[in-house]
């Protein structure tokens, strides 16, 4: 983001420590994650340390640090999708893309998170590539979808 | 503080009266009663945070933490029920399960301490036995305290990386019990917010932002967090594996004039570690980076002189103390007055430097003694001496409404001030910072200035001006600097911080001609904070040609009476013009006598005959002829005088290495060779009564009385002329400013740096600083050697890219050569 960004995120706070959390959900909301040079800036703007923010902001896991992926893979790791097999779709993301949760690949393609639960456990174990569902998942379609988005 | 109501409460069926207010784990300790904790800690605020102190009070459900709960009148509290003993149990066995702590539990652990060959040292920590706070750990206390017989739950390390990247300590964060005592230290005691718990849950890992290293993140390496953690997961490199000292010794630092107070850690005949002492005149159980680490290196290092040697054409043959004595007393005697120098360090004590300035003046008859602050300081001298005349005591920080910063930088020297300034801060006092560099004290401030070497004095000087008359008459513009004396005119108390920053540059006399004309327009209390800590010493005995022990004129024919009646023998009147500024001029003296300095390195000797008496050997390029070995201020009694002007004891901790001897020993053993009454001090108790009789306040040596107070002085010291050359500026052949100090932190004519392999890290010196987007432009990185050029100088450093730097400018600091003149002044800079 560029410095100009930043005032316009800023605008409408006086600077207390308290407006710590909504600053970052903007930044979030904008950015997509939580940059190096973001928390840079709101330490200047708030008078607190970077490594107090980034002890704040990595205590909740809305927060990110990597930049997103085009494309975000969430596997979800809720109770019924952990039961019909959750944690080998959660490894086999890892294996094939070669990341671990909460990185990007390299390439900028996909980002690789896990999330609670997705409210549709009838279709367990299920993927979220972006918007789209994909329901009773397994290993297999799993690496056959993310090597025809290749 | 008040006399609190006294409650009556019930602690274990026993009845106790303490005082309203404190918890339940205060009350419990003044009447000893043992309460586990590994989380409470005197200098910290209650956390509450490991369940440790659970007790069992009447009247409150489930069991409150003893530390949190404040103790209310006819309180019924039981500690040890089994109710309280068994949950305990399960919060520690929690603990356990992430703690490498199998040697706690093996059942061959005391034949194990008992035998333990080498096994100890290990990389990483497996267990007690290899740990560094084996022994001095309150985890393995609460553990011994509770009789664990076995861990039930599954041991579960978390594998973490050994942090080891930083200087000074290291940190395992497998042994971390997650008590939050560092970063409790680090955000509520020291203000520093370096460390923050980072992620939650099972992930929870102390450490700053990102990952970074410690260096990176802005810590000042004050070593509070290490001091405090109760397991081995900080551990100091340099102690570690050191065990329990066997005393501790307290006496005040040498390393600014600050004059910290502070505990030596005393193993055997050694000096394993210092720790702040609770004194809150002057530094409130604060230390930084150099008295809480760097003592212990710099004490004990391989190279200490141990015996008397003296160098044949650059052969070095050890001598013994008699023979020593004889040959330096024959080559003085053969030395007329004026063929003599004395170069002091400031660093001496002010029994060292009262004896060495009476040992130029009876036995030599000549007035030829100085100390390097006055090359440190240049034509600055009279200026800066003229801020100490209104300086005010450290602890006015603690009440200052406004409090203005000029080329203070408060991250390795003088944290303790800025730990201060940070809690000011937070008062809602309002800080200025004037500064070429945005460090750690731009974060705070309202205002930042940022100054640009060479045009400096206009910036000060218009900001004095624009403080000058009544505030109504004032032009209001709206930009930073008058925003800045908006602030220092409207303020109830100001505070004027002076640092080292622009102390070196050739006009600094006009820049502190204008901070003293800042003082006299807002009232304000200025601070110099001499990096010499007992330059205040090294006037008040005279160590200098101009000015006499009391700080008389050196022709003041009242105080040279006087002195006759003591010393018993006339001193003749000021004849020379000889200063330290001299030593690398072109005429040469006969005989150079250095007490704890380094001359200027200029190529070849600066002396026919250099005596060089310091704890280290010189430079190998200017070897002495004769040299002697002093002992360190560990190793020898005295007193100093800080920055404020207090007096202040040093304390004899351990015997010296060799057959080193304290300054005034080997001064006074020379004299009595020569022939000169008046040298038979027993200790540096006896020259400390002779001194009270010269100068004020002096009399009590081991608890000394005086306090805080202005220099005074009424001399005028000797300088270089004050240059009134125009602002360097920039221009498109030389798009630079270069600026370049000596370094501050020195000890006895050597920098740190060089005897303390980890402040070589820390403080940035012999390298070019230089702002990332300039070594961008330049196609630098890191370590690349750049070549610096103008039609001064040509000269080749390596680079360090430095964020705090301003753009344009690039800073030299140097070990012990001169600046580089003109300074500062433009040049232009290559790869090489």
């Amino acid at each position: 983001m560029k410095e100009k960004e930043y005032s316009d995120i800023f605008s409408g706070f006086k600077g207390a420590q308290t407006d710590l959390i909504p600053i970052l959900v903007r930044i979030q909301d904008k950015a997509g994650y939580i940059s190096e040079q973001s928390v840079r800036q709101v330490s200047g703007f708030l008078k607190m340390s970077e490594n107090q923010i980034y002890g704040v902001a990595s205590f909740y896991p809305k927060f990110r640090f990597t930049r997103p992926g085009r494309k975000s893979i969430k596997v979800c790791m809720g109770t019924a999708c952990h039961v019909r097999g959750g944690l080998f779709l959660s490894e086999a993301v890892g294996w094939k893309l070669g990341i671990a949760i909460g990185q990007t690949t390299e390439d900028m393609r996909f980002d690789f998170q896990r999330a609670g639960c997705l409210g549709c456990c009838t279709l367990a174990p299920v993927v979220k590539i972006n918007e789209d569902v994909h329901s009773r998942m397994s290993v297999t379609r799993l690496k056959e979808i993310l090597e025809k988005d290749d | 503080m008040n006399k609190r109501a006294a409650i009556q409460l019930t602690i274990d069926n026993k009845p106790y009266t303490v005082a309203e207010g404190i918890s339940i784990l205060e009350a419990a300790e003044q009447n000893n009663i043992y309460i586990p904790t590994l989380c409470a800690h005197k200098e910290l605020t209650p956390y509450g945070g490991c369940r440790m102190c659970i007790v069992e009070v009447e009247g409150i459900r489930n069991l409150p933490t003893a530390c949190t709960t404040p103790v209310s009148d006819g309180m019924v509290i039981r500690t040890d029920t089994a109710q309280v003993k068994s949950m305990r149990m399960e919060i520690l066995q929690l603990f356990l399960s992430e703690h490498t702590s199998s040697c706690l539990i093996c059942d061959e652990k005391d034949q194990c301490r008992e035998y333990m060959g080498t096994i100890r040292k290990a990389g990483v920590t497996t267990g007690c036995r290899y740990c560094s706070n084996d022994g001095q750990c309150e985890l393995q206390d609460v553990v011994e305290s509770m009789e664990v017989k076995d861990i039930k739950y599954p041991i579960y390390y978390r594998s973490l990386r050994v942090e080891k990247e930083d200087p000074f300590y290291d940190r395992d964060y497998n042994l971390c019990i997650l008590c939050g005592r560092c970063v409790r230290m680090c955000q509520e005691v020291r203000v520093a917010h370096v460390l923050a718990f980072n992620h939650r849950g099972r992930n929870t890992v102390i450490g700053p932002a990102y990952g970074r290293t410690h260096l990176d993140a802005g810590c000042e390496f004050c070593g509070a967090c290490v001091s405090v953690c109760p397991t081995g997961s900080l551990t100091e490199k340099a102690r570690a594996y050191e065990g329990k000292p066997d005393r501790e010794e307290l006496t005040t630092c040498t390393f600014c004039g600050v004059g910290c107070q502070m505990r030596l850690l005393v193993k055997g005949e050694r000096i394993i570690g210092s720790l702040p002492a609770q004194d809150s005149l002057v530094n409130d159980g604060q230390l930084c980076v150099k008295g809480r680490f760097c003592i212990t290196e710099l004490v004990s290092g391989p190279k200490r002189l141990k015996r008397p040697y003296q160098n044949y054409n650059g052969i070095p043959a050890e001598v013994t103390w008699d023979a020593a004595i004889e040959m330096a007393a024959g080559k003085l005697s053969g030395c007329k007055p004026e063929e003599f120098g004395m170069l002091i360090s400031p660093n001496c004590t002010n029994e060292d430097l009262y004896v060495a300035q009476k040992f130029a003046r009876l036995v030599m008859r000549s007035h030829n003694i100085d100390t390097s602050a006055r090359t440190f300081y240049g034509a600055g001298f009279n200026a800066y001496l003229n801020l100490m005349k209104r300086s005010v005591p450290l602890s006015d920080l603690r009440k200052a409404s406004a409090i203005i910063c000029l080329g203070l930088d408060i991250r390795f020297g003088r944290s303790v001030v800025g730990v201060e300034l940070r809690r000011a801060f937070r008062r809602g006092a309002k800080i200025v910072t004037v500064n070429p560099r945005q460090h750690s004290l731009a974060l705070i401030s309202e205002r930042w200035i940022r100054s640009i070497p060479g045009t400096d004095v206009e910036t000060l000087q218009s900001l004095a001006k624009m403080t000058a008359g009544k505030s109504a008459t004032r032009k209001k513009a709206d930009d930073d600097l008058s925003a800045v004396a908006e602030i220092l005119t409207e303020a109830k108390s100001v505070v004027i911080l002076v640092g080292s920053e622009f102390l070196q540059y050739n006009r600094s006399a006009l820049i502190l001609e204008a901070i003293d004309q800042l003082a006299k327009n807002t009232k304000a209390g200025v601070m110099p904070l001499p990096a010499q800590n007992n330059l205040y010493g090294s006037l008040l005995m005279g160590a200098y040609p101009e000015l006499l022990p009391g700080g008389a004129a050196s022709n003041s024919t009242k105080q040279l009476a006087a002195l006759k009646k003591i010393w018993k023998t006339a001193i003749p009147r000021l004849a020379t013009k000889w200063n330290a500024a001299d030593v690398s001029g072109a005429k040469k003296l006969k005989l150079l006598y250095l007490v704890g300095e380094s001359p200027p390195s200029n190529g070849g000797p600066p002396a026919d005959y250099v005596i060089s008496q310091n704890i280290y050997p010189l430079r190998s390029e200017v070897e002495a002829d004769l040299v002697l070995p002093a002992a360190a201020f560990t190793e020898s009694d005295g007193t100093f005088i800080n920055g404020e002007g207090r007096l202040q004891r040093v304390k004899k901790a351990v015997n010296a290495p060799g057959d080193a001897m304290p300054d005034w020993m080997i001064l006074s053993k020379i004299a009595r060779k020569v022939g000169v009454d008046g040298f038979d001090y027993k200790s540096a108790a006896d020259i400390h009564k002779e001194i009270a009789s010269v100068v004020d306040g002096f009399g009590n040596f081991n608890k000394p009385k005086r306090d805080a107070r202005p220099l005074d002085l009424k001399v005028e010291m000797r300088t270089g002329k004050i240059k009134r050359v125009a602002p360097a500026k920039a221009d498109k052949q030389r798009p630079f400013i270069l600026s370049t100090s000596v370094t501050e932190h020195t000890h006895r004519g050597f920098p740190l740096s060089r005897w303390v392999d980890g402040t070589r890290e820390l403080f940035s010196e012999e390298r070019v600083d230089i702002n990332p987007d300039d070594a961008k432009k330049a196609r630098v990185n890191d370590g690349d050697e750049v070549i610096i050029s103008s039609t001064e100088v040509k000269k080749t450093w390596p680079v360090r890219i430095k964020a705090e730097q301003a753009p344009g400018v690039l800073h030299v600091t140097l070990h012990e050569a001169d600046v580089v003149n003109p300074n500062p002044h433009p040049v232009k800079m290559r790869k090489k």
